[in-house]
């Protein structure tokens, strides 16, 4: 059987029906597949060719990926904010010929094969995992993989008006773009990242269906204009949900259907929950309903069993015999729920945002005065976890302008939320039993 | 001193240390979003009120709530204030 395409899902809607909007423009279906084919013809892509799609806006993005998907070997969805050496490796990594930014489609020069082979039937479409050790990793999804958990009920779909508040190409945001697309609802997408002018768009558009981080949540809530959108469906993902925000949004919405999915770019969706209630039951690592296969290995980390997983090594490579994948998340069991309690890396999250550890601390060390450091997830109730740090000072130095001097250094050289917001001086760091330090507190 | 003198000095300390732009009338009736705060600056804020004070509200709470206004804001401090 040939595999569905995503211009094939979208020629089934009606072609007067409105698919995206975005403050300047109101894309029909029949206006967003002429302009795929459009693109599609103007491009010289063929069936052997390998599409980057890079710095593009929503309704650019959508456009790429119906005009390719079904028609290209693959598409690289590069995330927004890569420097250029990463920029460049995944590029090369992928074997791309053809790069399309906001400026065109065009035929990159010296393109080579790429190192990475996948075997799926269909169109690749590349995803870069979201690692802040310098290498993000492609993992290899088709429009199968991704829209595995996408509902497709059109009758459903055609009174959900969905807001778009992540990077779209992004696995998050990807889900997003598809669930409107596959279930024939209206799509509001800002042309702006920043959030007023995104809340603005979602209020006069009357968004009734939206998916965020808990800490973006949280934002919208204290900022209470969204409160103004009739929501019916939210979604919360890419962070732990705590029983604080899933309660305080059941309260704001009473009417509104709430469920926090746990999704990685790896796995794609492994499983949502519906009951308002912070983790999951227990009962499903008693298979008892259990949406799919789930284990908690000696260790703690939570293994699944999808299934489809995505192909390549980087997948391979995390599989046990038994064909569960490692998440490298950590759980624990307290009464019938399982939760969260962090990553095995260390690897802290600050509003959906990874950090890791090791990243800061060599940073760190870089700060005159600084002797030795300790980087580790601070609990935090706003924004999931703070990068919290413990700093040895050299002798003499005076703490107070230490923390200024460090402070300074992130600033300059970390991104905004890489930069500790908690800084503590101590005597001497200590080590942990097993010789390791404590990543989380 | 009062909750609320207690609060403000410490956005004005945090904001001399990191640089922040806060607006320089801050009252009760200050939309927090709007003070200069972002929402990372928040929850450092929420985290360095947490080592002064001995706790968080945000995780009290039976009724969650978060807090549009500064008056908003110390009101749940005051609250679970022992």
């Amino acid at each position: 059987m040939k595999a569905e395409t995503l211009s094939g899902i979208v020629g089934s809607l009606c072609g007067d029906h409105s698919v995206v909007a975005t403050p300047s423009v109101v894309c029909s279906v029949g206006k967003l597949l002429e302009h795929a084919d459009e693109l599609y013809r103007r491009s010289s892509v063929t069936t052997a060719s390998r599409v980057a799609l890079s710095g593009l806006s929503a309704l650019s993005l959508m456009t790429g990926l119906v005009a390719f998907d079904g028609k290209v070997e693959a598409m690289l969805l590069l995330p927004v904010a890569l420097d250029e050496a990463t920029f460049d490796r995944l590029i090369a990594s992928a074997g791309c010929t053809h790069l399309m930014d906001a400026d065109g489609i065009r035929t990159l020069p010296n393109c080579l094969a790429g190192d990475t082979e996948f075997n799926v039937e269909g169109t690749q479409w590349l995803l870069a995992t979201s690692g802040t050790t310098g290498t993000p990793k492609l993992i290899c999804h088709t429009l199968a993989s991704i829209t595995r958990s996408v509902k497709r009920d059109r009758t459903k779909g055609a009174h959900f008006v969905w807001g778009l508040l992540y990077e779209t190409s992004r696995f998050a945001g990807l889900q997003v773009v598809l669930q409107a697309l596959f279930s024939g609802s209206l799509l509001i997408a800002s042309e702006s990242s920043e959030f007023d002018s995104q809340i603005e768009a979602f209020v006069r558009h009357g968004v009734n269906a939206l998916s965020a981080t808990p800490s973006l949540w949280r934002k919208m809530l204290m900022d209470a204009r969204i409160k103004a959108c009739p929501l019916r469906q939210i979604t919360l993902g890419g962070e732990i949900a705590d029983q604080q925000i899933l309660d305080a949004l059941r309260r704001s919405f009473p009417a509104a259907r709430i469920v926090h999915i746990y999704a990685s770019t790896e796995a794609g969706v492994a499983f949502s929950v519906n009951d308002c209630c912070a983790g999951f039951p227990a009962a499903w690592l008693r298979s008892e309903h259990s949406p799919i296969p789930l284990r908690i290995r000696d260790d703690g980390h939570l293994l699944i069993k999808p299934a489809k997983l995505p192909d390549g090594q980087e997948i391979a490579r995390r599989l046990d015999a038994d064909g569960y994948l490692d998440t490298t998340d950590i759980v624990y069991v307290e009464g019938d729920r399982v939760f969260f309690s962090g990553r095995a890396s260390g690897a802290i999250n600050v509003g959906g945002n990874k950090v890791i550890p090791e990243f800061v601390e060599q940073h760190l060390r870089c700060v005159d005065g600084v002797l030795d450091v300790h980087v580790f997830g601070k609990k935090n109730s706003i924004i999931g976890q703070l990068v919290a740090v413990k700093v040895v000072a050299r002798s003499g130095v005076d703490t107070a302008l230490l923390r200024g001097a460090i402070i300074g250094y992130c600033k300059v050289h970390l991104e905004k939320w890489q930069i500790p917001g908690v800084i503590f001086f101590v005597a001497e760091l200590k080590e942990s039993m097993a010789g390791k330090r404590e990543r989380v507190v | 001193m009062s909750m609320k003198d207690k609060i403000i000095a410490i956005i004005q300390e945090l904001a001399a240390e990191s640089g922040w732009k806060i607006v320089s009338d801050l009252n009760y009736e200050t939309v927090l979003l709007e003070s200069g705060l972002d929402s990372l600056g928040f929850a450092i804020l929420v985290a360095r009120l947490e080592e002064e004070l001995r706790y968080d509200p945000f995780t009290m709470m039976d009724e969650p709530f978060y807090p549009r206004t500064l008056g908003e804001f110390v009101a749940i401090y005051e609250r679970y204030a022992s």
